[in-house]
């Protein structure tokens, strides 16, 4: 080891935990760009390796019904490698425990062999056969779990209005339904809606579809163009009521997997550029003092004869240490949080594994990066040391010269201590060190902001669903659309103070290419429980002709109000019915459509009928009110306010906690940083007037105020503007964040701003305190040495 | 703490009847331990009164700020007795040397050790806010004769200037000491006799105990007594018979 890094080894070990303090700060962003390309990999070689050993196909149709034999001409398609056709079709089930009816979409599996696409892969027990005693059904992993189902559980649907009952043969999982959501549906609701597969037999024979099929998936042979396959994939089956061709691009599925990916993508550059900024700063204050204090030293090697060369390399060399344990503890902080943030995944995205995979290269990116910014930092503070000529190195530096600070220009400056003087007019010395620091410390604010507003946006759409859109306190589904008159019954119930009918018609909306699955919603123009909004936001009177959707939906259908979109029914008699877009509403949840309870039931060509009722109940009847529901055996289910809310609240809860908790850290870690580092160099750049005002008889505890007077007036100019910019951040990240399935509007409350101004400052203020404990350690008497 | 009393004996009237301000007694200070320590003092005795003007002579490394450190409570002794007052300040803890600096030291250094980023008149404000019954800024800044350029930054000021503003700082609280470790050290002639003549002027003036380190025996001169030092042990005690005014020191 040559001398000169026996020296490094030594001044590292002098400045270790300011060296601790820098890294730790590189080591968030390289922990956050870590986990973010590794979940990026994680997610894409799973899917990836998923989609092709369970052969998820490349173009999907669904249709009202078409005879086998068509599946041969889908299959001479120029371009079409494999043809899978079946059937897919939802019905309601009866889960037992579960008071509500739930949503299934069966699948069919093929009659003669195994599938050859979409394959399911199978957790546990066996895939469904035909001509056993009972009819079997596998079922989705993730509506198992909710339900808590295993193998040979029994289940019951209603297929084509006859109540029937099922075995569950067993638990699998499939590519088509990695994110097994209902259509339109924001989050996975796994209590209310699941997919299943069943024999083609069973299924074709409850349906009246027997050597037909309404569903197909193909793959494209190499080389082949998707477009082309999919016009006339459109052409075949338009006859036999085509309903929309699409890629994977337009597959729920897939694109909320792709989705994430996109908002993992942009994460993965953001924090990192914003941690490693800091920290490149930090490593510039930290070697700037350094060179400062080894002038002489510099002198003395570059008189020796050493180069400008060695001298730069030397130092460059100090913060390389420091990249190593960032780089270190950024690679295991990534991977203890990689595997936490995997686990949440779990929550969205099924697949037969997911594993987190540490991405190698994002560790080789890691460690250019982050000596990028050491580099960056050391640069200005080793070229001032090497542009030194030995002679004047040699002397001590000139003393400081200061300025009455800007503000002491006023009046009331007359009144400021001796100690407030100091540290105003050493910010103004030195007034891009002071911008910085404030820089840094808002960024920590900042960051706080972000977590909290997404909790705060979830509360507000949550409370907006339920307080302003949806006001009823319980919903009472029937088990087939029935007579209007059947609201009487529910008027009738006890404590019903109010009851308004609804009419739910699952649907295909569809404009040009585009098309989407969802509900249609028929609701009394001037409902009061089950309302629709608009963005200003009012209550919007549902027209008597046309249909009202989502605003997001507008914007994927590229449909303005005035423009015509076509329905098609999934319910009884299937067609497709041009309807005008009357109006717009304003909602988060998902997509949604709705129009006049008539309406809808003059689209489906019935009288008055609905599906239901919404109700409000008193508190006081509240008991009799559900045991009554109990026994009206028309009632399908009841679904309660207060318990879907509360569910809601707590699967949210679980996945931004995580958050919360990790941007908390990384808050805490850069404010802590970067007080204690600026501490650190205040206390070195002025042992000397500390060791006076000591000597002159101050207290510790008066010196470490005089010590951390400065930081604190940083502090407190950095949080209003931390909050600015967490402000910011806040709406940048759901301006990316928000897609057609998830979307949040921008909540900042005071609360958020009280807590993050805590955390910042408590955990400036602890840091201070640590650093100002170095002050016992300040030899009065040899910081009092002459000047040589 | 004893407070100082109101006698204000000059070097001709000193007697043994008068309780001294500093009782030292076999003071030793030693640095390190085993094969590297180092005997700084090795057993000093004497005993110093209220208004009198020692100067501390002797060769580099003999113990002088060593001595002036431990009387200053910058620093506690190895060995010995060393009593303020009757006060043990040898055995005192970190606070209690915190209060003796605050309320009875006043230090001069060699390097000026002004705060930079405060005025001249900010500096010795500046103990206005810990002391107990202290000078106004201006007062002591006129004591020490810098009338004018009060409102001046330390980097604008002569390196004689700076040591007033540091004289003038050390005694704004009124201290019943004043210690100076070679104060004119970095100093020409004329501006150390301004020095000096500030230091003589507030032992005449406010009977302050003072204590100079200098290499310069000329300058021993003004003493009442010249304590000499030598490889930690105090050599020689001279008493002058005549004060010199420092106006007339050359050297
Ligand atoms: N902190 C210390 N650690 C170890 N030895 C020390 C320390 N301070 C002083 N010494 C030693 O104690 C002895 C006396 O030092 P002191 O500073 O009192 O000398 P001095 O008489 O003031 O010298 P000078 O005239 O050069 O200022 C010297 O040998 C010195 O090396
Ligand atoms: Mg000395």
């Amino acid at each position: 080891m040559s001398i000169l890094d026996r020296k490094l080894l030594r001044d590292l070990r002098a400045l270790k935990s300011q060296a601790l303090a820098v890294a730790l700060v590189m080591a968030c962003g390289l922990a956050m760009m870590i986990v973010t390309r590794s979940l990026i990999l994680s997610l894409t070689t799973t899917r990836d390796t998923y989609y092709e050993r369970y052969r998820f196909a490349q173009v999907f149709a669904r249709l009202k019904r078409a005879p086998n034999f068509v599946r041969a001409q889908l299959a001479a398609i120029p371009g079409v490698a494999t043809v899978q056709s079946g059937i897919a079709i939802q019905v309601t089930l009866d889960v037992p425990g579960l008071a509500e009816p739930a949503v299934g979409l069966l699948n069919s599996l093929p009659e003669h062999g195994a599938p050859v696409l979409n394959l399911p892969y199978l957790r546990a027990g066996r895939l469904p056969q035909s001509h056993t005693a009972r009819t079997e059904l596998a079922v989705s992993e993730a509506f198992a779990d909710a339900h808590g189902l295993k193998p040979g559980d029994t289940l019951s649907a209603v297929l084509n209005g006859r109540k029937e009952f099922f075995q569950l043969s067993g638990i699998s999982l499939s590519p088509e339904f990695v994110f097994e959501a209902p259509p339109g549906a924001a989050l996975p609701d796994n209590k209310t809606y699941g997919v299943f597969w069943a024999p083609y037999k069973e299924l074709a024979t409850a349906f009246q579809l027997y050597g037909a099929f309404n569903n197909v998936a193909l793959t494209l042979a190499p080389g082949a163009s998707e477009g082309a396959v999919i016009a006339a994939v459109d052409r075949i089956i338009a006859p036999y009521g085509g309903r929309g061709t699409f890629g994977r691009e337009n597959h729920p599925s897939h694109r909320r997997l792709d989705d994430e990916i996109r908002v993992l993508q942009g994460l993965s550059i953001a924090y990192p550029v914003v941690f490693l900024s800091v920290a490149a700063f930090m490593v510039n204050s930290v070697m700037s003092r350094q060179v400062a204090l080894q002038r002489e030293q510099i002198a003395m090697l570059k008189a020796c004869g050493f180069s400008n060369a060695q001298v730069g390399r030397h130092y460059f060399k100090f913060s390389l240490a420091i990249v190593v344990v960032g780089v270190a503890l950024g690679t295991a902080g990534g991977i203890i949080l990689g595997g936490k943030l995997v686990a949440m995944y779990h929550l969205f995205f099924r697949f037969p594994q997911l594993a987190f995979v540490l991405d190698t290269h994002v560790l080789v990116l890691a460690a250019a990066v982050s000596s990028l910014a050491a580099f960056i930092g050391v640069a200005g503070a080793v070229r001032r040391a090497v542009r030194l000529p030995p002679a004047e190195a040699m002397r001590p530096e000139a003393p400081a010269s200061y300025r009455p600070a800007f503000i002491e220009r006023f009046r009331a400056a007359h009144w400021f201590s001796a100690s407030f003087r100091m540290a105003l007019r050493n910010i103004q010395r030195r007034p891009v060190r002071s911008a910085l620091t404030c820089l840094a410390l808002a960024l920590a604010t900042g960051i706080m902001i972000v977590p909290n507003a997404f909790r705060d946006g979830v509360a507000y759409v949550l409370d907006f669903q339920w307080d302003v859109v949806q006001r009823q306190t319980a919903t009472l589904s029937l088990v087939e659309p029935q007579a209007a008159r059947a609201i009487a019954d529910f008027r009738h119930l006890p404590g019903v103070e109010l009851a308004e009918p609804f009419r739910y018609v699952p649907i295909e909306l569809r404009s040009g290419p585009i098309v989407r699955r969802m509900n249609l919603q028929g609701l009394s123009a001037h409902a009061t429980l089950s309302r629709v909004i608009d963005a200003r936001p009012q209550q919007l009177t549902l027209p008597e002709r046309g249909v009202v959707i989502s605003a997001k939906l507008a914007d994927v259908l590229r449909v303005k109000p005035g423009d015509f979109l076509i329905v098609h029914t999934l319910e009884g008699e299937e067609r497709d019915v041009t309807v005008p877009l009357a109006g717009l509403a304003d909602d988060f949840a998902g997509i949604a459509a709705y129009m006049e309870i008539h309406a809808v039931n003059r689209l489906m060509l019935e009288g008055d009928r609905i599906n239901g009722a919404h109700l409000v109940v008193t508190a006081a009847k509240w008991s009799e009110f559900l045991h009554a529901v109990k026994n009206t055996p028309r009632a399908a289910g009841c679904v309660i306010k207060a318990s879907i809310r509360e569910g809601f609240r707590q699967t949210t809860a679980q996945s931004i906690g995580l958050l919360q908790k990790m941007y908390m850290m990384f808050a805490v870690i850069v404010a802590f940083g970067i007080i204690y580092n600026s501490a650190r160099i205040s206390l070195s750049e002025r042992a000397r007037e500390l060791a006076t005002l000591r000597v002159l008889g101050f207290t510790r505890g008066e010196v470490g105020a005089v010590l951390v007077g400065e930081l604190v007036l940083l502090t407190i100019v950095a949080l209003p503007f931390g909050l600015a910019l967490g402000s910011a951040f806040a709406r940048g990240i759901l301006s990316v964040v928000n897609t057609e399935t998830v979307r949040l509007p921008l909540v900042l409350t005071p609360a958020n701003y009280a807590f993050a101004v805590l955390v910042v400052a408590v955990a400036s203020a602890l840091s201070a305190l640590f650093a100002a404990r170095k002050l016992a350690n300040i030899d009065l008497v040899s910081a009092l040495k002459a000047l040589d | 703490m004893p407070t100082a009393e109101s006698v204000t004996p000059t070097s001709d009237t000193v007697t043994a009847e008068l309780e001294p301000v500093f009782h030292v007694c076999g003071l030793a200070r030693i640095y390190g331990e085993g094969e590297a320590a180092v005997t700084a003092l090795a057993g000093v005795d004497f005993d110093l009164f209220a208004g009198e003007l020692i100067v501390l002579l002797g060769a580099s490394g003999s113990g002088k700020s060593t001595l002036l450190n431990q009387l200053g409570g910058l620093d506690s002794p190895t060995r010995g007795t060393l009593h303020y007052r009757g006060w043990d300040l040898g055995g005192a803890d970190e606070p209690g040397l915190t209060q003796f600096r605050r309320n009875a030291v006043g230090f001069v250094f060699q390097a000026y050790n002004l705060i930079p980023s405060l005025t001249a008149r900010e500096n010795v404000a500046l103990i206005a806010e810990i002391a107990r019954d202290p000078m106004t800024p201006e007062e002591a800044l006129h004591l020490v004769g810098l009338g004018e350029r009060m409102d001046h930054f330390p980097a604008q000021l002569s390196g004689g200037e700076q040591q007033r503003v540091a004289i003038a700082r050390a005694i704004a609280k009124r201290p019943e000491v004043l210690l100076c470790d070679e104060p004119t050290g970095a100093l020409d002639v004329r501006t150390g006799i301004t020095v000096l003549e500030a230091i003589e002027h507030i032992n005449r003036e406010l009977g302050t105990l003072s204590v100079i380190i200098t290499h310069n025996a000329i300058i021993a001169d003004m003493a009442g007594r010249v304590f000499t030092l030598s490889d930690g042990r105090l050599v020689n005690v001279r008493a002058n018979t005549h004060r010199a005014p420092v106006r007339t020191l050359a050297w």
